[in-house]
């Protein structure tokens, strides 16, 4: 008894000397570790594969490679000029052409120099008359994969619409000119981007290792000889290289080619695990050099796939994730607010809402006989009428405020409020007839209805109205639109859908309402909704010649952003003038992050939350 | 019996194919699967939506498209089979296979232990009928019925997981929480072994006072961040298994089984101090399997010494006993990872997860560290399912003996002069099982459905979130893949209770036609 006594006395004794010993022990490394939470795994790790446009395939790419211009917070586009510089050449209307210049001395991940050659891969990638000649497979939008390269630009990108002839290298291989038959807008937002090339010729070589830069340099030149040839052998199967390697889910560290994972961007991929569970996971880049300099002291970086709501707040609290990326409901942000030591920024999502009465028939669907039908005065009267009536300021102060108090009205249909032109276009672009009082803009809308339908306040005119279902706040939305309108005469049948998008196009259907979403700030995408004949046009809105070719040439024609600013304005105007549509609010949005974490900066156009990983720091 | 089978296995055709006719077109009309590039002002939408439409044949009617998936499915019979790809672009098939592993660790380990555990409670409250105990035993399983999984997850991150974590900051257990914990222990393991009520406050008292004393000591050892078992744990837990086990299987009275059992207990001691070199980051599962079937051949050996006759219950005691006992060790070394596995930076003294099957960047070649990890991300979801499960069998077990012991075979036994022991666990127990055998099979066909919710919140990527996925994305190919795997096992389990019921019960007779 007394010896066992002494045992655990002295076992007692030792084992608290070593806790004390671990207590003393040098604390732990400062953290280098960045887990990005995100809610959509990814599909694949070449997003420019026909089918593998997926956001969060391409934020990983952000990662991977540095471009030549990207976002800032404000959908400023900023010119990477880390990485060298662009400029226009030509600017005929039958020859368009802007030069890209590489900064010498940039380098790939594996060391490689990069030059200009290491952008003519897009050309073959995105040209339909090259890979004809080069015998890579004749475009035919029925038999993609027939093509070596199976890739997304070939189907209606401006480089594969408005490509003239091949791009011409510099003699110093650091400059390359691209050619176009006419001048089109948006060019900088499609600009080509580089490839390892050399990489590709070495896996076409049957290599599985990373090789020598002065083995690389030969691989290169063995591409721009095959590129120059057109050597359809090598050009196939670099092409099967592209289009299928990258089409995985798992990267196992031990048995994957890194060949396939030279990039040019402050991150590379080591490893990944498929689907929710599962993970991205990034080492720092050694030899970065393509972008903004880092200044911050981040080694790896994880993208990592939780289901939103409490099992990623949860896991956001615990440090499982550092960066919270998800549509939370309002229990969410009040328990994501509740978090210390977590920041938590309500912010502007990339969706603005609005809403749109039927103006004429989608074809293939029964013909629109509505009150809203066609452009005569009557019709274009009720329409104004009915928008005036839509009781926005409401809708946002008890729906979208709860979630960001910032958010306003949004009074354009052309752009966001966070974009540098939105003051001045709001202040012109007749939306003010719409702002005002809800008890003044009812007054006139009762006005505008009872020039036409004198005894509507008695007998309302019956409206129908679609309302995308699963979505409470839509619900509250149309709920609140109901009861206001019936004070302007308008008696509103509500018909919830949960599967809404396909049948807006449906002729029983007098309003819409929905989310636009915007993932660029390309000025051309205006034509699809509101030109008769555009994708996006879900009301058959048709605004006659004037309107029509105003959305053409912002379609067709680059314009200075001076002039682009003039166009919005008088298109916006037509839009409101006919009563077309009403944009509401643009939605909210939410990050949270570790406030260890410094100098993260969401912004709404993704990607949303890594785009400044280079100014990250703990 | 054969005609039966036949039979059964038609109808599992015609009900097969049914379901998944309905299934696909109720799934098909569900949602617009080009959903949300309605809305993009992306200049290629067009484009895209053309694309998908065409890669997900939308041009042809569900009734008539659910016959193209049909088709990929029937090259099963001319070893074809192809599953379709998911709307990821991935084929339908690489994705199951992935999952099914996943789901089968994540299930499979909750379901066993519930059955175990379940079981085990309800025996206990069967034989105790009417006592605390069992009303006990009777408001937990009830209470836990009602309890909705998504809730019970949140909760067990919340205490379990964060503030865990959080108290390992710094590990001091307050004289508060080793009282009260003392005293839920006490109660908890006095219920259980206290026969009659005279036995239950002795029996209490010292578990809380020794769990209060266990306690004080974790604290000043510095246990928490540094555990293990050591000699003195392994013995004692070694001595403990040996005698339990012995007690279950043969009684104590059996001599031979007794000694040849208690013969473990300094066999794990040597070999504890013997295998620790053994027990480096190269160390594999197969390795481990080696030491086990090592182990059960000494024990073997030892068993036969010992018995002279009668020897396939000591046998079987003696392996038991030392499989169980040589655990010890690796649990032991398990607790030592313990502590270079906190210090990982990926883990940063925050090492219970509330989400994922395993952490990013741990060093792989660490058989030791990356094993931890995988049993650590298993723990929350395991005692999640376990906690919602076990109450069924809590009450069937319960149910089931009680109406065995019922029976005049039994008074029969008791009448013979047989042991009480032996009265529950041969004669009783035996039968016992022959109705839960048949509700195990169709629940371990149920294990490969997943778990829906359960690997939702946990972010588990198995069949449950496959399926979750398919029908949130209206991916048909993927939702009907998955359907195809569960229906079939599920239709094959119920088949397979029937015949295994009829093989367990001499009176039950399928196809007989009588």
């Amino acid at each position: 008894m007394k010896t066992k006594h002494t045992v655990r006395v002295a076992i007692t004794a030792l084992a608290s000397l070593g806790l004390v010993a671990g207590i003393l022990a040098p604390a732990q490394a400062a953290r280098g570790t960045v887990i990005v939470h995100d809610t959509n795994p990814h599909s694949g790790f070449n997003n420019a594969v026909q089918g593998f446009n997926l956001a969060t395939n391409a934020t990983i790419r952000y990662l991977r490679f540095s471009d030549f211009n990207y976002y800032g917070q404000n959908r400023n586009l900023i010119q990477n000029t880390t990485l060298g510089t662009y400029r226009v050449t030509s600017n005929k209307s039958t020859d368009f052409r802007y030069t890209m210049t590489v900064k010498p001395g940039r380098l790939w991940s594996d060391g490689t120099p990069i030059t200009a050659e290491d952008l003519l891969l897009n050309h073959v990638i995105c040209s339909r008359e090259y890979a004809k000649a080069a015998g890579l497979g004749d475009y035919d939008k029925d038999k993609l994969p027939g093509m070596a390269f199976n890739a997304a630009c070939l189907l209606s990108s401006s480089y594969a619409l408005f490509n003239a002839g091949e791009p011409i290298l510099s003699s110093d291989k650091m400059s390359i000119t691209f050619r176009f038959k006419q001048r089109f807008p948006d060019w900088d937002l499609g600009l080509p981007s580089l490839s390892p090339v050399h990489a590709y010729v070495h896996i076409a070589n049957g290599k599985t290792s990373l090789q020598s830069v002065a083995a690389n340099e030969a691989a290169r030149d063995e591409f721009v000889k095959a590129y120059t040839a057109k050597d359809t052998k090598l050009l196939k199967a670099i092409g099967d290289i592209w289009s299928k390697s990258y089409n995985i889910t798992t990267i196992n560290p031990a048995t994957t080619n890194p060949l396939l994972w030279v990039g040019n961007g402050g991150f590379n991929v080591v490893s990944a695990t498929p689907g929710i569970g599962g993970s991205v996971t990034f080492k720092a880049n050694p030899r970065y050099n393509s972008g903004p300099a880092v200044t911050g002291s981040i080694d790896n970086v994880v993208i990592k796939y939780v289901t939103d709501g409490t099992p990623a707040i949860q896991a956001l609290e615990n440090g499982e994730i550092t960066m919270y990326n998800g549509q939370p409901t309002g229990d969410g942000i009040a328990a994501l607010k509740k978090l210390k030591g977590v920041t938590v920024l309500a912010g502007r999502g990339a969706t603005y809402e609005h809403i749109n009465p039927r103006v004429g028939t989608i074809a293939g669907q029964a013909p629109y006989t509505g009150v809203f039908a066609g452009m005569s005065t009557r019709a274009i009267d009720l329409r104004r009428g009915f928008l005036l009536c839509v009781p926005r300021q409401e809708i946002i102060e008890k729906l979208v405020h709860v979630m960001n108090p910032d958010i306003e009205l949004l009074n354009t249909a052309t752009v966001m409020p966070n974009d540098p032109r939105y003051k001045a276009i709001t202040a012109a672009n007749g939306s003010k007839f719409f702002t005002g009082s809800q008890t003044s803009l009812n007054n006139r809308a009762t006005a505008l209805v009872r020039k036409h339908v004198p005894d509507a306040l008695t007998k309302p005119i019956k409206v129908n109205m679609l309302v995308p279902g699963a979505n409470q706040r839509r619900a509250d939305q149309a709920q609140l639109i109901k009861a206001n309108l019936r004070k302007c005469g308008f008696d509103v049948a509500l018909d919830t859908q949960v599967s809404w998008s396909p049948i807006l196009i449906d002729s029983k259907y007098d309003v819409v309402f929905f989310g636009w979403q915007s993932t660029s700030t390309a000025q051309s995408g205006h034509r699809a909704i509101f030109h008769p004949s555009g994708s996006n046009n879900r009301t058959a809105a048709d605004g006659g010649a004037s309107l029509n070719s105003m959305l053409d040439r912002i379609f067709g024609v680059s314009l200075s952003d001076k002039v682009l600013q003039t166009e919005f304005i008088k298109i916006d105007r037509k839009i409101f003038e006919y009563g077309f549509s009403l944009p509401i609010y643009q939605h909210p949005s939410f990050a949270a992050w570790d406030s260890d974490l410094k100098n993260v900066k969401p912004r709404d156009l993704g990607p949303t939350l890594v785009w400044n990983y280079w100014e990250w720091t703990y | 019996m054969l005609a039966f089978i036949a039979r059964r296995l038609g109808a599992l055709i015609v009900v097969l194919f049914g379901s998944s006719f309905i299934l696909y077109n109720l799934a098909a009309i569900s949602g617009d699967p080009i959903g949300a590039l309605r809305f993009s002002d992306d200049r290629e939408a067009e484009a895209l939506i053309k694309e998908l439409e065409e890669f997900l044949r939308l041009d042809v009617p569900p009734p008539l498209r659910y016959f193209i998936w049909l088709r990929g499915i029937l090259g099963v019979f001319t070893g074809n089979v192809d599953f379709g790809q998911t709307r990821l672009r991935g084929p339908v098939s690489t994705e199951l296979f992935a999952a099914i592993p996943v789901t089968i660790r994540l299930v499979l380990i909750a379901t066993i232990l519930s059955i175990v555990i379940g079981i085990a409670l309800g025996i206990i409250s069967a034989l105790r009928q009417y006592s605390r105990f069992d009303y006990s035993m009777t408001f937990f399983a009830f209470l836990l019925f009602s309890l909705p999984i998504f809730w019970v997850a949140v909760l067990l991150k919340r205490y379990l997981a964060i503030t865990f974590n959080n108290f390992l900051e710094d590990p001091y257990i307050s004289m508060r929480w080793r009282i009260t914990l003392g005293l839920v222990i006490g109660l908890i393991f006095a219920s259980l072994f206290a026969r009659s009520r005279r036995l239950f406050w002795p029996i209490f008292g010292a578990l809380t006072l020794g769990m209060v004393g266990f306690l004080t000591f974790v604290n000043e050892a510095g246990l928490i961040l540094n555990p293990r078992l050591g000699l003195v744990g392994i013995l004692f837990f070694s001595l403990l298994i040996c005698v339990g086990i012995t007690f279950v299987s043969t009684g104590l009275s059996n001599r031979p089984a007794l000694y040849s059992s208690l013969t473990m207990v300094p066999l794990t001691i040597v070999s504890y101090f013997g295998i620790q070199g053994q027990l480096n980051a190269s160390t594999s599962i197969p390795r481990l399997l080696g030491f086990a079937l090592i182990t059960s051949a000494v024990a073997v050996v030892v068993a036969l010494i010992f018995a002279r006759q009668d020897r396939g219950p000591v046998i079987r005691t003696a392996v038991l006993s030392a499989l169980l006992s040589a655990n010890l060790i690796v649990v032991d070394k398990f607790m030592r990872t313990w502590k270079p596995y906190m210090e990982e930076d990926a883990v940063n003294f925050r090492p219970i997860p509330t989400i994922g099957q395993a952490k990013e960047l741990l060093p792989q070649e660490d058989f030791w560290i990356v094993t931890l990890d995988t049993l650590i991300h298993l723990f929350l979801p395991t005692v999640a399912l376990m906690l919602i499960s076990f109450a069924g069998y809590i009450r069937y077990s319960r149910g089931t003996l009680l109406e065995v012991l019922n029976q005049d075979f039994i008074r029969t036994a008791r009448a013979k002069g047989l042991t009480e022991r032996t009265v529950i666990m041969r004669h009783a127990f035996r039968n016992t099982m022959i109705p839960l055998a048949t509700i195990m099979v169709v629940d371990f066909a149920g294990i490969v459905g997943g778990a829906i919710i359960t690997e939702q919140v946990f972010g588990w990527n198995g069949m449950g979130t496959l399926f979750n996925r398919a029908v949130s994305t209206i991916d048909l190919n993927l939702l009907m893949g998955v359907f195809s795997i569960t229906a079939t096992l599920a239709v094959l389990a119920n088949l397979v209770a029937d015949l295994l019921y009829s093989a367990l019960d001499p009176r039950i007779r399928v196809g007989g036609g009588k």
